[in-house]
């Protein structure tokens, strides 16, 4: 793998041809993934535009770290998000947005009270709910919560690729979602509450 | 599935008295249900819940609100297609 990747960095064997050829094959078929990703992570349709297009140019023109046969899809959420914390985060003014160091204490720290913890929710009440109320309980999260359960339920990704997506190792993605998932239980009960679903 | 939860036969309720109604194991528990709704789930997890899960009424209705949470994620979030002209503004752009 050492030598691959030293071919890839000092080489590349990426051809203008072949460029193309990969964004095409390998990038373009996600693009719909990456909108509705951007478009969860900004919860702004302009701002997922940007995060889109920024993505696919930047992934274009690093293609040359690409290596070819390796997850294609999880490549690009990384990019994105990245550029999501670069780039947008901080433009934004949000006070809700929360830092990762002190989501990560704050959970962290919170763990062992959460070991107990249940939401009174039925899955009966879950299945009366529509798209939209399911959207807007997720949506309700901090940022930091929302991204794994988007990585993990809605896209499907694995564990590893997650704690590749995200830099953080395989544990600290299991916490989080653990805890990120009491947490959509709570939005959801409100949501449940609401509507009369759980009476 | 509702209605035979609604209703349990002769033999479920015969069931229910020798099944439990508290998990000592709550917290430990939910981590295993959920890595194996995820498919994430080691071994060891797997024997666990293997051996677990049809005797404990909490885990069972914990398994169920999971995995329908986790099919509502998936299945009723409406998924947007990205707009055309995002498309056509990459590809402009990375033939320029």
């Amino acid at each position: 793998m050492s030598v691959a990747m030293s071919e890839t960095l000092t080489n590349n064997g990426y051809t203008d041809d072949l460029r193309y050829e990969v964004f095409n094959r390998e990038f373009m078929p996600h693009i719909d993934s990456m909108y509705n990703f951007a478009f969860r992570l900004t919860m702004d349709e302009d701002d997922a535009n940007d995060l889109v297009q920024d993505t696919y140019l930047k992934a274009f023109r690093f293609i040359s770290s690409f290596e070819q046969g390796t997850n294609a899809k999880a490549w690009l959420f990384r990019i994105l998000k990245n550029s999501f914390i670069n780039d947008y985060r901080k433009k934004s003014k949000e006070p809700s947005k929360v830092d990762y160091q002190e989501v990560e204490t704050t959970y962290n720290s919170e763990e062992a009270s959460d070991t107990t913890y249940t939401v009174d929710l039925r899955a009966d009440a879950v299945q009366e709910l529509i798209g939209d109320e399911v959207a807007n309980a997720l949506n309700a999260l901090p940022v930091d919560f929302r991204t794994v359960i988007i990585l993990c339920d809605i896209e499907g990704f694995t564990y590893e690729e997650m704690a590749k997506i995200l830099d953080i190792p395989i544990g600290t993605v299991r916490s989080r979602l653990h805890r990120a998932r009491n947490l959509l239980k709570e939005k959801l009960k409100s949501y449940a509450s609401s509507m009369g679903y759980d009476s | 599935m509702n209605a035979s939860l609604n209703t349990p036969s002769v033999t479920e309720e015969a069931q229910n008295k020798t099944m439990k109604h508290n998990c000592e194991h709550r917290a430990e528990c939910m981590k295993i249900i959920q890595a194996i709704l995820d498919d994430e789930a080691t071994d060891a997890e797997k024997d666990h819940f293997r051996e677990n899960m049809d005797k404990c009424i909490p885990c069972i209705e914990a398994y169920r609100l999971e995995k329908c949470i986790k099919d509502s994620l998936s299945l009723k979030i409406q998924k947007k297609p990205c707009p055309q002209s995002i498309l056509d503004t990459i590809i402009t752009k990375i033939n320029s």
